[in-house]
């Protein structure tokens, strides 16, 4: 104990209390959340969502020229055709009559996708929450032929845009609407992508 | 669910003026796409088509690659989710009706149909379901494992799983796992056959082609089961997922479809690079 306690209560007590004082507000500090720094509650340059009105969103389209692929997913051949997932957004379909000179042809908007699967005229595929039937009957005029709605129920929590497409901090999104893309804007970013 | 641990609606805005820094990343971005486009020309420009070579057309049939999670037998539409397994009457095409869902308590990676069975690769190992009443799958047997990603692919007595151990898939020996199922209710590791970061794999035959993402794709004779062979590794793709189809091997690479002929199964001829 110090000598100054003896005669100097006031100087004694703050030797010992300051000291406490901060280590139990150092408690405050220590990293408690999954983050990798704790989260400064400011605007920061980070990647946005995108929404898109849910109606619109779901809209089944066909798109008759060949696409680039970004984020390729499952393969599904059928007949002279094979098909390739863009996930979340819709699925490539590719003119494989003669091998040697297959190529891209043409693009069906399913955005929310992830499967596929194809029986005669008709390809199922996720969309969302929803199960959709779309008509590939006609190269030319693919339509959407049926819906069940609120098929897998997970799937308004989980769809390949609902993340940004980088690591990093980024504004939540809202499960209001459904997001179709990311931009880097001066945002709260209180998420984080690993 | 994952996506919602751990995510904080915030709800007091609080005005700070934005300095300079905002400034630093555009530049800083600006030059990362500048690096990233000479990069991409320079490899476009290096890059060469392969040669054409001729290769049967393809037989009217459909067939999905080995990482789907959607699978369609007679007239049912089975699709997993990662807790559920659902079964669709598509009898009429356009009205699916729902007539079950099985719930499953493991993350399901792939479903692949054959014959009356369903052959589910899950993180935690091998279910096998019976589709006899196809509007109800019931589970016949299961091979469990430690955790992993695991695609199938079987025939009538033979079921393949490929696993992949690493950060993302739990701590198993990756490789080609080859389980008989001639007593479908109990199926029996016959071969351990290690091998590098393998992925979506198809059978042709007795060959089986092993996607192995970089490491190549392995060209395998699985005539005798218990002693796989294998024959070639092709090189030179980023190898996800594989079709055989015919005479064609469809190729899920990182950087297109690749197809090759395999009229020789055991030696694959390039025909096709579709690039992205």
């Amino acid at each position: 104990m110090p000598h100054f306690c003896i005669y100097d209560k006031t100087a004694c007590m703050r030797f010992f209390l300051i000291p406490a004082l901060l280590l139990f507000l150092s408690s405050c500090f220590t990293k408690t959340s999954p983050r990798p720094k704790p989260y400064i509650w400011k605007k920061e340059w980070a990647y946005k969502p995108i929404y898109e009105d849910a109606a619109i969103a779901k809209q089944i389209r066909y798109i008759d020229s060949a696409l680039p692929v970004k984020n390729p997913g499952n393969i599904y051949a059928k007949d002279n055709l094979i098909y390739q997932l863009e996930l979340g957004r819709g699925v490539h379909i590719i003119d494989n009559a003669v091998p040697s000179q297959a190529h891209r042809v043409g693009f069906i908007v399913i955005n929310g996708s992830s499967q596929i699967s194809i029986k005669g005229n008709f390809l199922y595929s996720n969309s969302y929450e929803d199960l959709v039937v779309v008509d590939v009957s006609n190269g030319n005029s693919v339509t959407e032929a049926g819906r069940v709605a609120n098929a897998y129920p997970q799937g308004r929590y989980e769809y390949y845009y609902l993340e940004p497409p980088e690591a990093g901090y980024y504004q939540c999104p809202s499960y209001d609407s459904v997001v179709i893309g990311w931009k880097k804007d001066s945002v709260y970013a209180g998420c984080y992508k690993n | 669910m994952l996506l919602l641990a751990g995510r904080k609606i915030l709800y007091t805005p609080v005005v700070i003026k934005i300095s300079s820094y905002k400034n630093y990343i555009i530049k800083f971005s600006f030059n990362k796409i500048l690096i990233l486009v000479s990069l991409g020309c320079c490899i476009l420009s290096c890059s060469k088509e392969g040669d054409s070579a001729s290769a049967s057309a393809p037989m009217s049939v459909s067939k999905a690659g080995s990482l789907s999670k959607f699978a369609i037998v007679g007239n049912y539409l089975y699709a997993v989710d990662n807790n559920n397994l659902y079964s669709y009457n598509i009898t009429d095409p356009v009205h699916p009706v729902m007539t079950h869902t099985t719930p499953l308590s493991f993350i399901v990676e792939t479903i692949y149909p054959y014959n009356n069975r369903l052959f589910i690769g899950t993180t935690a190992g091998m279910f096998i379901y019976s589709i006899e009443d196809p509007s109800a799958p019931s589970k016949l047997g299961e091979a469990s494992h430690v955790r992993s990603c695991d695609p199938v692919v079987a025939n009538d007595s033979i079921a393949f799983v490929t696993l992949k151990g690493s950060t993302r898939c739990g701590p198993a020996e990756s490789g080609l796992y080859i389980h008989s199922i001639k007593n479908v209710l109990q199926p029996v590791l016959i071969k351990k056959y290690l091998m590098n970061d393998p992925e979506g794999l198809g059978l042709s035959g007795s060959i089986l082609y092993v996607c192995c993402n970089n490491n190549g794709l392995k060209v395998i004779n699985v005539a005798d089961p218990a002693n796989p062979v294998e024959i070639r590794t092709v090189t030179g793709a980023y190898f996800k997922d594989v079709i055989p189809y015919g005479d064609l091997l469809i190729c899920y690479v990182s950087t297109g479809i690749l197809l090759y002929d395999i009229s020789n199964p055991t030696n694959p001829s390039l025909v096709k690079l579709i690039a992205n």
